[in-house]
C-alpha cells in the first residue's frame, strides 16, 4: 500500500494556500500546482470584494457599475450621508461591505439614482439605462385603448409615450391576455425580477399628473438638413421654418408637419389666442373627426381600386344562387418582368431563365416576415 | 483565430453577462490617443469595438452593413413651435442681437451635443440575435444566436432560424419562455442536479409517459384520500384529539415517501421523523407537552425538504396545509405556484436571476418588451438624440469615432 497523504498537511502548505485563492473548488488532496496567474487572482479578489455587490440584484433598485466607487461603495449612500467626516469615511468600507453581502440592509440606505448612476458602461457617458414602462402602466395603456376606445394618438399624448410604443404595448398585452385565457404559463418570476432591476416609469393615478415616459415629438434629422447652405434673403423678410425647409429641399415639409403630434401645436396656438377650453376641445374633436373621415375615404378608395382590378368568377352550381368556389383573376402585364425578365414586379417563372438561388453569394435570409 | 472569449490578458468586452466580462468592464479605460500613430489608434479602436459589436459576424459582412449616415432625432417642444414661427432665429443676426429664449418665457434651452459617433454599430442592433440579447432574453449574443438557430424564436408568429435576419420597425419577436428562464436563471445546485438525475432514472421510457402522468395524478388523489382515511378510521372524533390527527398525517407522509429517491439529508430527516412519530405513538396517553409541536415542526420541515412538486410523492394538500400553518398569507402560496420547485426543469427552481445579471440589465428604447410572454417589438431603428445615443456602447466615444473613420474608408 503506498503511503497516504494526509489532507491536513496539504491544506497547511503554502502551495495549497496560493491555489485556493483562485480555485475555491479545487480538490483538497491534490498536490499538483495550479496555474493561477496574477490576473486571475486579482479578478477573484475583485469579485470577492467590490464585485460582490453585483452578484445579486440590488433589492428594489438598479445595480450598475457606475453606481459604485472603486471600493465597492454605493455613491447614492454616500450622498445620502453628507454629515460624515473624512475619518469616518475611511473606516466605512468594511462596514459597508458587510452590509452589502447580506443584501437587505442596503435597501434602506440607497437614495433614488440619478443619471450618473444609470450608466451600465462607466466610461461612456453617452449611454444610460432609460426607464421602461411599469406593469401597471402597460395595463393602463391597454385599458385606455381597448376598453376606453381611445385612439393611439390621444393615449400617446396623454401619457407621454411614443405612438409606436403604445401600439406595441397593446399588441403584446393582447397576446398576454390570450395566453392567460388559454392557461399558458407566463414567465412571471422572470418578469418580476427583470422589472425590479430596471428603472421604470410608474403609473400616476388621477390627482397626480402622469409622468412623461419619453419625448413624443421627435423630429427625425433629414439628410438634406445636415449641410449648411447659403441662402440670401432680404433683411425685411420674415424667414420662417417653412421657408427654411424649402431652402433645404423643395420637397421637405416644415417641422410643424413632420413631427408625430402636430395637433398639439394647433391646440397650443388656440390657447394662446384665448379661446375658451370648451371650444378648443370641440374644435379638436372636429379636427380628429375630419382626419379619421379622410383616412377612411382613402382606405375605401384603395379597396375600390383593388376590387375594380379583381375579376371574380363563381362556379356554377346546380342548386342555390352562389357557387361553391370562387376564382379571382387579376390582370398581369408581361412587361412587368422587365427587359432581363428578372424585375421584382414580374410574376411567375419564365421559360429559359434559371433560378439564381443556388448561385454563389445569393442571400436567402428573408427581408420581411 | 480567437483564443479566449473572455480573456483577462487581452481585454475584450463581449456581449455577455459573464463575470469575467464584468471584471473586464470594471477595469476598462479610455484608449491611448497620445503616444500612438493615427493608424494604430484606428486599428485598436476597430479591434476593440468589433470584439463587442457582432463578433460572431465576419468582417466583410459588417463592412457591407456599415452605413456612413447616422440616424438622429431632435425632440421638439410643441409649445415652442406654437409660440414662434422660426423667424426670430434670423432676427438681427450679425447686428448684435442674441437669441435668448429665457427672456421670452421659454426655459433656457441648453443644447447638448448629439453623440453621433456611438451610432456606428447601429445596423448591428437590427440583427435578430442582437435584439434578443438586448431584450434580456439571453445571457449573451452567442446564446441568442443559438436560440434562433435551434428554432426557439418566432418573428411575427413565424419561426425564424436566421440570426442575421434584419428586423424591420414593427416586427415582433418571441422566444420560448422556457428557454428564457433557462438562459437568465441561476443554474441548478448540486443537490438539485442529483435529485433531477434520480428522477430521470426512475422515469419510464417516453412511450409510457402520457399514461404515467395520468397515474401520478391518480396517485395524488389517492394519497390525498389516504390522508383523510386514517383520520376517519382512527378514534372517532379526529379533530378533538390533535395527537392522533398529527400521527395520522405523519403516517400518511411516511407511507407516501419512496425512500429510494431521497438524498442523504432527506433520508436523515425521514428517519428522525419516523423515530419521533414512533415515540409519540408509544406514549400517546401521557405524552410530554413539547412532543406534539416538536413532531409538527419535524413534519413540516420534512415536507419542505422533499419536493412539493406534482411528480414528487408528497401529496400537495399537506404542503398547502403546512404553508398555511406556518406563514398563513395566501400571497406566499400564490408566489410558490407561480415559481414552483420542479426538478424536471433545466434551471434551478424556484427560479431566480443568475449571478451577475443586474449590472448588465438594461433595455434600450428602440425595443418594447413584454417579459411575461417573453416577446418584444422592434419599434424603430436606434437613434441618437442630444446627449444620448440609443445603441448600447461600452467604450468611449473617441474609440467609436476612430472606428467610424476606419470603416469610412473600408466600408462602401
Amino acid at each position: 500500500m503506498p503511503p497516504r497523504i494526509n489532507p491536513t498537511w496539504i491544506r497547511s502548505s503554502p502551495l495549497a494556500k496560493r491555489s485556493s485563492q483562485c480555485l475555491s473548488n479545487a480538490r483538497p488532496f491534490s498536490g499538483s500546482p495550479h496555474h493561477c496567474t496574477r490576473l486571475r487572482r486579482s479578478m477573484f479578489r475583485w469579485l470577492r470584494g467590490p464585485g460582490e455587490n453585483f452578484r445579486r440584484p440590488f433589492p428594489g433598485s438598479t445595480n450598475y457599475l457606475s453606481g459604485y466607487d472603486s471600493q465597492g461603495q454605493l455613491w447614492r449612500s454616500l450622498e445620502n450621508a453628507p454629515s460624515r467626516s473624512l475619518g469616518e469615511e475611511a473606516s466605512d468600507p468594511s462596514e459597508e461591505s458587510n452590509l452589502d453581502s447580506e443584501g437587505n440592509p442596503r435597501q434602506s440606505k440607497a437614495a433614488p439614482e440619478d443619471k450618473a448612476d444609470l450608466r451600465p458602461f462607466p466610461i461612456n457617458s453617452g449611454f444610460i439605462s432609460q426607464p421602461v414602462l411599469s406593469e401597471e402602466l402597460r395595463e393602463e395603456i391597454y385599458d385606455r385603448v381597448i376598453s376606453g376606445g381611445k385612439s393611439v394618438k390621444i393615449v400617446s399624448a396623454e401619457l407621454g409615450i411614443d405612438m409606436n410604443r403604445v401600439g406595441a404595448v397593446v399588441r403584446l398585452k393582447a397576446i398576454e391576455k390570450d395566453w392567460v385565457k388559454k392557461n399558458k404559463p407566463l414567465a412571471k418570476p422572470y418578469s418580476k425580477a427583470v422589472l425590479e432591476m430596471l428603472p421604470t416609469t410608474p403609473l400616476m393615478t388621477f390627482p397626480l399628473r402622469p409622468k412623461m415616459h419619453e419625448p413624443i415629438n421627435d423630429l427625425p434629422v433629414h439628410p438634406a438638413t445636415t449641410q449648411q447652405i447659403f441662402e440670401p434673403t432680404s433683411e425685411s423678410r420674415s424667414f420662417t421654418r417653412i421657408d427654411a425647409s424649402k431652402a433645404f429641399d423643395p420637397e421637405l415639409l416644415p417641422t410643424d408637419e413632420r413631427i408625430p403630434h402636430p395637433e398639439l401645436i394647433e391646440l397650443e396656438k388656440e390657447r394662446l389666442l384665448g379661446i375658451p377650453q370648451e371650444e378648443r376641445i370641440e374644435r379638436q374633436r372636429e379636427r380628429a373627426k375630419r382626419e379619421s373621415e379622410k383616412r377612411e375615404a382613402k382606405d375605401r378608395r384603395r379597396k375600390e381600386i383593388e376590387e375594380a382590378t379583381l375579376k371574380r368568377v363563381l362556379s356554377a352550381e346546380s342548386g342555390g344562387n352562389g357557387g361553391r368556389w370562387e376564382w379571382r383573376f387579376r390582370e398581369i402585364s408581361v412587361q412587368d418582368a422587365g427587359k432581363d425578365g428578372r424585375a421584382p414586379g414580374g410574376v411567375g417563372w419564365r421559360y429559359g431563365i434559371p433560378h439564381e438561388d443556388r448561385k454563389k453569394g445569393q442571400v436567402k435570409i428573408p427581408t420581411r416576415v | 483565430m480567437r483564443r479566449k472569449f473572455h480573456g483577462l490578458k487581452r481585454l475584450k468586452i463581449r456581449q455577455s453577462w459573464n463575470k469575467y466580462n464584468l471584471y473586464n468592464l470594471s477595469r476598462l479605460r479610455r484608449q491611448d490617443v497620445k503616444t500612438r500613430t493615427f493608424f494604430q489608434q484606428k486599428w485598436t479602436a476597430k479591434a476593440t469595438t468589433r470584439a463587442y459589436h457582432g463578433e460572431q459576424i465576419r468582417e466583410k459582412q459588417w463592412q457591407r452593413m456599415f452605413r456612413p449616415r447616422l440616424a438622429s432625432v431632435v425632440p421638439m417642444d410643441h409649445r415652442y413651435l406654437a409660440h414662434f414661427d422660426g423667424s426670430e432665429q434670423a432676427l438681427g443676426r450679425g447686428s448684435g442681437l442674441d437669441v435668448d429664449h429665457s427672456a421670452s418665457g421659454d426655459t433656457a434651452r441648453k443644447v447638448q451635443k448629439t453623440p453621433y459617433m456611438t451610432m456606428v454599430y447601429a445596423p448591428m442592433e437590427r440583427r435578430l440575435d442582437t435584439a434578443i440579447f438586448r431584450a434580456l432574453f439571453a445571457s449573451s449574443a452567442r446564446q441568442a444566436r443559438q436560440f434562433v438557430v435551434h428554432g426557439f424564436v418566432r418573428v411575427n408568429g413565424k419561426k425564424m432560424i436566421y440570426p442575421g435576419y434584419m428586423l424591420n420597425p414593427g416586427d415582433m419577436f418571441q422566444v420560448e419562455p422556457e428557454r428564457v428562464l433557462y438562459a437568465t436563471g441561476a443554474p441548478k445546485t448540486r443537490s438539485q442536479r442529483r435529485s433531477g438525475r434520480k428522477k430521470a432514472k426512475k422515469t419510464p421510457p417516453a412511450s409510457e409517459i402520457t399514461s404515467n402522468e395520468k397515474s401520478t395524478d391518480e396517485d395524488l388523489d389517492m394519497s390525498a384520500l389516504s390522508l383523510s382515511e386514517p383520520i376517519a378510521t382512527a378514534t372517532p372524533p379526529p379533530s378533538e384529539n390533535p395527537i392522533t390527527a398529527l400521527l395520522a398525517r405523519a403516517r400518511a407522509t411516511i407511507s407516501s415517501v419512496d425512500q429510494l429517491t431521497l438524498t442523504a439529508k432527506q433520508k436523515q430527516a425521514f428517519r428522525s421523523l419516523k423515530k419521533s412519530a414512533k415515540t409519540l405513538y408509544s406514549q400517546r396517553e401521557n405524552a410530554p407537552a413539547f412532543a406534539v409541536p416538536a413532531l409538527e415542526a419535524e413534519l413540516s420541515n420534512f415536507t419542505a425538504l422533499i419536493n412539493p412538486s406534482t411528480t414528487s410523492p408528497t401529496p400537495t394538500p399537506v404542503d398547502s396545509k403546512t404553508a398555511k400553518d406556518t406563514t398563513a398569507p395566501g400571497k406566499t402560496i400564490q408566489q410558490a405556484n407561480e415559481n414552483p420547485i420542479d426538478p424536471s426543469k433545466p434551471y434551478g427552481t424556484p427560479w431566480r436571476p443568475r449571478d451577475y445579471m443586474s449590472p448588465f440589465a438594461f433595455i434600450p428604447r428602440y425595443l418594447e418588451v413584454n417579459q411575461n410572454i417573453c416577446a418584444a417589438v422592434y419599434l424603430r431603428h436606434p437613434v441618437a438624440r442630444p446627449g444620448l445615443a440609443e445603441v448600447p456602447t461600452p467604450f468611449h466615444q473617441e474609440s467609436y469615432q476612430l472606428a467610424f473613420n476606419w470603416y469610412l474608408r473600408r466600408g462602401r
